[in-house]
């Protein structure tokens, strides 16, 4: 897969590199069970931090897109289905929506608990 | 076979036939002072631990030195190896029949009047283990020599234009496409690549390795069970495209291929042929062309400043050489 970082971004790398792989799962460029680069070989790849690449990496294993197995790299978790994919992707805009509106995050997630309950 | 694949044909055998000659009149010579079983093969101390017969020694030495010779002789009239690649291949033809020849003229003089037990058995002779790097040293020498023959005697000439015609009809030197990136955008694109068939091999090899192990002894079980290993490294290759080049390594840092950008002119994606095109799969270098083949199908292949070919077989290769076309641009357009 492809992976695209801008160093100029106001936007973490760590986070640059998590959206990479979310993207490429929504697109179906790469299905449960793919092998992704090592941390570090893809942190040489990209010419940033190992910590940086591994930083990316836990926010996808927390997100459950892929699963990390020491000294075996990362591997596309077989729940990460394209529709998990965008679903992440949406709940990061919104996040970041109700954070340039200045909400709390009670006040987030009062919002997100009303419509749960409406539907 | 024309005059000049005869001259080819010859200058391969010649090395083979020499160490033959020398074997066999060593024997000729000293056929008196051998004993009637000699040893002939011997343990990590030196020491043998099994014998052979006069003729057998005989048989072996003119065995392995013209068969080793005819596969030489083959690989230089049939392979279509040009310029450097067939100075390589000549000499390493030297090494090897100037190892195997040295090889069995020593075990023939460590038998030379050994005492013989109740079977004729030669007996107390052991096999000096620094007469392997003295082989080894005259390996390095013949290998000099088949290069300076090979480099004094008339060189094929390159492949003709024609063939390069016929690689440009492959669309190997087409514009492709590209990846837009922005102004200081660092990409970078990985794969891992595989082949269902290579995990068996390996557990294949690894199975042999045991069985040498149990039935020759640790001494040709480790050469095997290093391959075993090499081959377990490589059973899921990564192959990586970005700043540095094309890079293919396995499950661990080294050993791995790099070809740097710089050497790079440009990238394409197409079906590639392992056998017809590069005569086999795993890591094959054929004349005008590199390339690490591990199933049959689509694979970049990228056309090196030398005007050599490098391909790999990987998925997803029209991405990965529209990124190599992207990068070589940039490179040009920052230079």
């Amino acid at each position: 897969m492809l992976f695209r970082v801008d160093p100029t971004s106001t936007v973490p790398l760590g986070d640059q590199i998590a959206a990479c792989v979310r993207r490429a799962v929504a697109d179906g460029a790469v299905a449960p069970g793919e092998r992704l680069p090592a941390a570090r070989a893809l942190a040489e790849s990209l010419g940033v931090n190992v910590h940086t690449a591994l930083r990316g990496y836990q926010r996808l294993r927390e997100e459950g897109l892929i699963e990390l197995r020491r000294g075996r790299g990362a591997v596309v978790a077989d729940g990460a289905s394209p529709h998990r994919a965008r679903l992440l992707e949406r709940v990061r805009e919104m996040v970041g929506e109700a954070r340039e509106l200045g909400m709390t995050e009670d006040e987030l997630l009062a919002l997100v608990r009303s419509e749960l309950s409406a539907g | 076979m024309n005059r000049k694949n005869t001259g080819r044909a010859a200058l391969a055998a010649m090395p083979f036939l020499l160490a033959l000659a020398a074997d066999l009149i060593l024997f000729a010579t000293r056929r008196d002072r051998l004993p009637a079983q000699l040893a002939s093969h011997f343990v990590g101390n030196g020491r043998a631990d099994d014998y052979a017969g006069r003729t057998s020694y005989v048989v072996i030495t003119t065995v392995l030195l013209v068969g080793t010779g005819v596969l030489w002789v083959l690989m230089t009239a049939r392979g279509g190896f040009h310029g450097r690649a067939y100075r390589r291949v000549v000499a390493c033809g030297y090494a090897v029949a100037g190892f195997l020849g040295y090889l069995m003229a020593v075990v023939l003089l460590v038998n030379v009047d050994a005492a013989e037990d109740a079977q004729g058995r030669a007996q107390d002779v052991s096999f000096p283990m620094w007469q392997l790097a003295a082989a080894l040293g005259v390996a390095a020498l013949a290998s000099g020599l088949g290069l300076l023959l090979a480099a004094v005697l008339p060189v094929p000439e390159e492949p003709s234009a024609d063939g390069q015609a016929d690689r440009q009809a492959d669309g190997t030197t087409a514009g492709g496409e590209r990846i837009a990136l922005a102004a200081g955008e660092v990409a970078g694109w990985a794969r891992s690549t595989g082949n269902r068939w290579l995990l068996p091999a390996v557990a294949l090899t690894c199975a042999g390795a045991v069985a040498l192990l149990f039935a020759v002894g640790w001494s040709a079980a480790v050469p095997v069970l290093l391959v075993g290993l090499l081959l377990l490294s490589f059973a899921r290759p990564n192959v990586a495209v970005d700043r540095r080049g094309i890079t293919v390594s396995g499950m661990l840092p080294w050993p791995r291929v790099r070809v740097p950008l710089d050497r790079i002119e440009t990238a394409a994606s197409r079906d590639i042929k392992p056998l017809t095109e590069y005569g086999g799969w795993g890591y094959r270098i054929r004349p005008g062309r590199t390339g690490i083949m591990i199933r049959s199908g689509e694979g970049i292949v990228a056309r090196l400043a030398d005007g050599r070919d490098f391909a790999v077989t990987v998925d997803d290769s029209a991405t990965a050489a529209a990124l190599l076309n992207t990068l070589i641009d940039q490179r040009r357009t920052e230079h």
